[in-house]
């Protein structure tokens, strides 16, 4: 397969250039994945898929454009492709606009990532079967479904396996290939008027090492009943413990204001921020691409550029920005890389529930509830659900509140980072402690 | 709707050749789907291009198209669901798809599929050339007048950023039960971004509009109105604040502010939910939830609207279905499989993103319908509390009944007056309790002609939403001044 998407992808390249194109990237991809579901006494329901997929990216006569599809007949392919350069040639011309330049394609790590699972790739031999998926479902759910107040549980599994590969006129080469797998499950319970949901789903690139369908069951099923009794308190300005799986719902937002794009459209609040405080002395972000396993590890990036470790954040200081090719001409900035890959925290010493302990008085984020906020200026409001914390202990449930306030203000008041961060997502978050921030309800 | 033309059954057999599929084929597709002992199976055929452009400092920057094509299978058990899809429309590789579906099901053959009929039906985006046949140096000029008229309407705009999207679809539509229908669906969008700079202080903010029109529908008018408010909403941002936080009276302006219903009461009023008794309204069917004068609508036959759809995704024809009608619940929104859990009609609400996905009961055009009052009454009653009249995105909790949405631009209302700016916050409501919090609704309604995209499991669908000013006499507003 690997050999055929290369083939495929210098194929293209070569159809672009004789179409007339300067200069030609072409990416190829394949996938396909597997789903089961569970609901209450039987199968919901299974689904299979299997795609492919071509895209090409033009630059000719100083315009460029990118063009994609699944429909890879070799002769609606060619015409695909022509048709294409003709349409650029209908453009304007971007003198900002290259192909990547070929220097940057240097220094590619030699690493093996160990993002293939080879028992859950298409033709593994170790394969589950469907009666051990259907089973490893029907525990799940039982364990979400193990009290008397739940109405209904759906439980599930979805593996894939995917490759692709790139290829450029000016020689560059890469291929890439992951598995994953993702299994959960999710609850209702009765609650007077209310039906209060919550689910836990766990999953990495490789199925060892991960929770048995048990434990994550009765995770779910602990959520849900936490829940019972949820009110609105009182408005109020507090220590607020965000939990590890909504941290990258809050501090992931920041992201999108660190790229030389939205500094170039002036649509970023930490724009001349460079070498400057944004947050407090706890907050140290790192751009790790070479995580064994990592959701978002990588050797080179979506425009080719080799992969590099990188510090964005060092104890509150900010030491670069996401710079692509485009923006980086237009701004006159090296390029580094467009987004983050796996995002790192620096750890403090303790884990959730130790620095619930130390907390007499606050407020758990255990997850956000819609809001959004603004690039430009760090304005930000999210509306959240949670818990008490009241002498170290999580208290009883709480609902229907938002948290307003500016991200300038936000990060510098971050003053504990746990140790323990969410293994399966490419943000790595662990618990995060912020001080006297405001809570509106009641 | 009388100003729409209808596809007749020829518009389906042209469908079937595009498909390079005929009567037998289907029918051998459909025998495999069944094979295995499912009681129903049905194929959905598409093949979608679409074309982007982006205008950025002053030059177009980028162009892409992308072709999408392939059928979903799907065969159903009872609720249980069987699904793969094949992007390889040869008869080989849609029998090996088949087959996989047909896996849901442990038997044998017993259903036999019916014979094929192609069935026309109304058209309501009826347009005269497809998006696949308008060049890319056609659109262009939107896009420049776009930015043009944007950079011309205030000397502090600093940066002005146009985006313009286009799809067009083709579906065919078959089952086991003899439907055989298709549809032809346009969808376009124009965006358009504004950063102005005063001093040392940067905003920004945008407007769009969107929906199944023709290039046509894109004249001189509508693009002076789209960067007139893109560089208005911008601008009154440099006067806003946020509203102080708490519960307070909202009022909701008449368009966007459908949102709220979308959330509120739409999403928990599809009937998988209910089926699954996972929604807060799974009991509430037939009760009194709101003041009499409270209609809510779901209906996809708004021409040319982006939630319009001739029919469903499952081939069924759409309705306007009142979910709410003066002040009672009245009907959830169906998909095939929940009508037939309730052994009711579907109300044609089966919608899915693409071949990829099987259909889920959900939302098209969603609104109130007029009321009684007017908007003076409304904002005069108001002693202090705001006003929402733009909005970026919202999101519910399903089960427990919150509802939040996030408000861009809006006013407070002091002693009946409006006055300040306001910017930048975030709404949270509980569903039932809103609803009955709706005290006041005037009588000018309409839909908003922003490009709203609904989520739901992993698929998102193009939706329309809509309100008469309204009165929701408490919510709990996300505001930054509080003790």
């Amino acid at each position: 397969m690997r050999e055929e998407l290369l083939a495929r992808a210098h194929d293209a390249v070569k159809i672009a250039q004789d179409a007339g194109a300067d200069d030609v990237v072409s990416s190829t991809g394949w996938g396909r994945s597997l789903e089961f579901q569970w609901r209450d006494d039987k199968v919901e329901k299974v689904q299979e898929s299997t795609s492919k997929a071509l895209r090409v990216a033009l630059y000719v006569d100083g315009r460029f454009s990118s063009h994609g599809t699944n429909d890879l007949d070799p002769e609606r392919l060619k015409r695909f492709v022509g048709e294409a350069v003709e349409l650029t040639r209908a453009l304007e011309p971007d003198p900002f606009r290259k192909i990547t330049p070929a220097e940057l394609y240097e220094g590619r790590q030699d690493l093996s990532l160990d993002l293939v699972d080879p028992n859950l790739t298409v033709d593994a031999p170790d394969a589950m079967t469907r009666e051990a998926r259907l089973d490893w479902i029907k525990r799940l759910h039982d364990a979400a479904h193990q009290h008397d107040s739940v109405i209904s549980a759906t439980s599930g599994m979805m593996d894939s396996h995917s490759l692709s590969a790139r290829v450029t006129s000016n020689g560059f080469e890469g291929t890439m290939e992951r598995t994953s797998v993702w299994f959960g499950a999710e609850c209702t319970i009765q609650d007077g008027e209310k039906r209060p949901e919550a689910w836990r789903w766990i999953g990495g690139l490789h199925r060892d090492g991960l929770q048995g369908p048990e434990e994550v069951g009765a995770e779910c099923l602990r959520r849900a009943l936490s829940r019972r009794g949820q009110r609105k308190v009182t408005s109020r300005k507090t220590t607020m413990v965000v939990d590890p799986e909504s941290g990258a719902g809050i501090i992931g937002r920041i992201f999108g204001a660190l790229t030389a794009g939205s500094i170039q459209q002036k649509r970023s609040f930490l724009a001349d921020k460079l070498g400057k405080s944004i947050g407090s002395s706890a907050l140290t972000l790192i751009d790790d691409p070479f995580i064994p396993r990592g959701t978002g590890s990588r050797l080179y990036d979506g425009e080719g550029i080799a992969c590099r470790k990188r510090t964005i954040i060092d104890e509150g200081v900010l030491q670069t920005y996401f710079v692509d090719t485009y923006y980086g001409r237009k701004l006159g900035w090296e390029p580094t890389t467009g987004g983050a890959s796996n995002v790192t925290f620096k750890h403090g010493p303790s884990n959730r529930d130790q620095i619930i302990a130390g907390v007499s008085d606050g407020i758990l984020v255990t997850s956000w509830l819609g809001g959004n906020a603004n690039a430009t200026t760090g304005d930000f409001s999210f509306g959240m659900r949670g818990h008490l914390i009241e002498n170290g202990v999580i208290g009883e449930p709480i609902s229907e509140m938002n948290v307003t306030g500016n991200y300038t203000d936000l990060l510098q008041r971050l003053s504990q980072v746990g140790n323990d961060p969410v293994p399966w997502s490419a943000f790595r978050c662990p618990t995060l402690v912020f001080d006297d921030i405001q809570f509106s309800g009641l | 709707m009388n100003d729409t033309t209808a596809q007749d059954p020829s518009s389906v057999r042209a469908l079937m050749s595009w498909f390079h599929v005929d009567e037998q084929i289907l029918n051998r597709v459909l025998s495999e789907a069944l094979s295995h002992g499912g009681d129903y199976a049905d194929l959905y055929f598409e093949h979608s291009t679409d074309a982007s452009i982006g205008l950025e400092d002053g030059i177009i920057s980028r162009a892409s198209t992308s072709v999408d094509q392939g059928v979903g299978i799907r065969v159903l058990v009872g609720d249980q669901t069987g699904y793969a899809y094949s992007e390889d429309l040869s008869l080989p590789a849609m029998l090996g798809a088949a087959r996989t579906a047909a896996s849901i099901a442990r038997g044998g053959g017993e259903v036999q599929p019916q014979n094929l009929t192609p069935r026309g039906h109304a058209d309501l985006y009826s347009i005269d050339r497809g998006w696949d046949q308008v060049g890319v140096a056609e659109k262009l000029p939107l896009l420049q007048k776009t930015e043009a008229l944007a950079r011309a309407a205030d000397p502090a705009v600093d940066k002005v950023s146009v985006s313009w999207g286009d799809v067009e679809e083709r579906i065919l539509i078959v089952n086991s039960e003899g439907v055989l229908t298709g549809d032809l669906r346009p969808m376009s969008r124009l965006f358009c971004s504004v950063t102005a700079v005063k001093g040392d202080e940067t905003q920004s903010n945008g407007w769009n509009i969107a929906g199944r029109h023709s290039i046509a529908w894109y004249d001189d008018a509508q693009i002076a109105n789209l960067a007139q408010e893109a560089v208005k909403r911008t601008m009154i941002l440099f006067e806003a604040k946020r509203p102080p936080a708490g519960e307070l009276p909202v009022v909701l302006a008449a368009g966007a502010s459908g949102i709220l219903l979308h959330e509120a009461i739409g999403h928990g009023m599809e009937a998988d939910f209910n089926r699954k008794g996972t929604s807060i309204y799974a009991t509430m069917m037939g009760e009194k939830v709101a003041e009499d004068f409270v209609t809510v609508v779901d209906s996809a036959l708004h021409p040319y609207e982006r939630g319009a759809l001739n029919v469903d995704d499952e081939g069924n024809t759409t309705h306007r279905t009142a979910l709410v009608e003066n002040g009672v619940m009245r009907s959830y929104l169906h998909d095939r499989i929940s009508a037939k859990h309730y052994g009711v009609e579907p109300t044609g609400s089966g919608r899915r993103e693409s071949f990829r996905h099987s259909p889920l009961p959900r939302m098209s055009c969603t609104y109130m319908e007029n009321g009684p009052h007017t908007r003076d009454e409304i904002v005069e009653s108001v002693d202090f509390g705001i006003i929402a009249e733009s909005f970026t995105n919202g999101q519910v909790q399903i089960g427990a009944g919150d509802f939040t949405f996030y408000i861009k631009n809006g006013w407070l209302i002091e002693k009946g007056k409006v006055t300040a700016p306001i910017k930048d916050v975030n709404i949270i409501g509980n569903g039932p309790a809103a609803l009955r919090k709706i005290t006041m609704v005037a009588d000018d309604m309409k839909l908003d002609r922003g490009g709203w995209t609904c989520g739901k499991d992993g698929q998102s669908v193009p939706v329309s939403q809509g309100m008469p000013t309204c009165l929701v006499s408490s919510l709990t507003v996300g505001g930054e001044n509080n003790a």
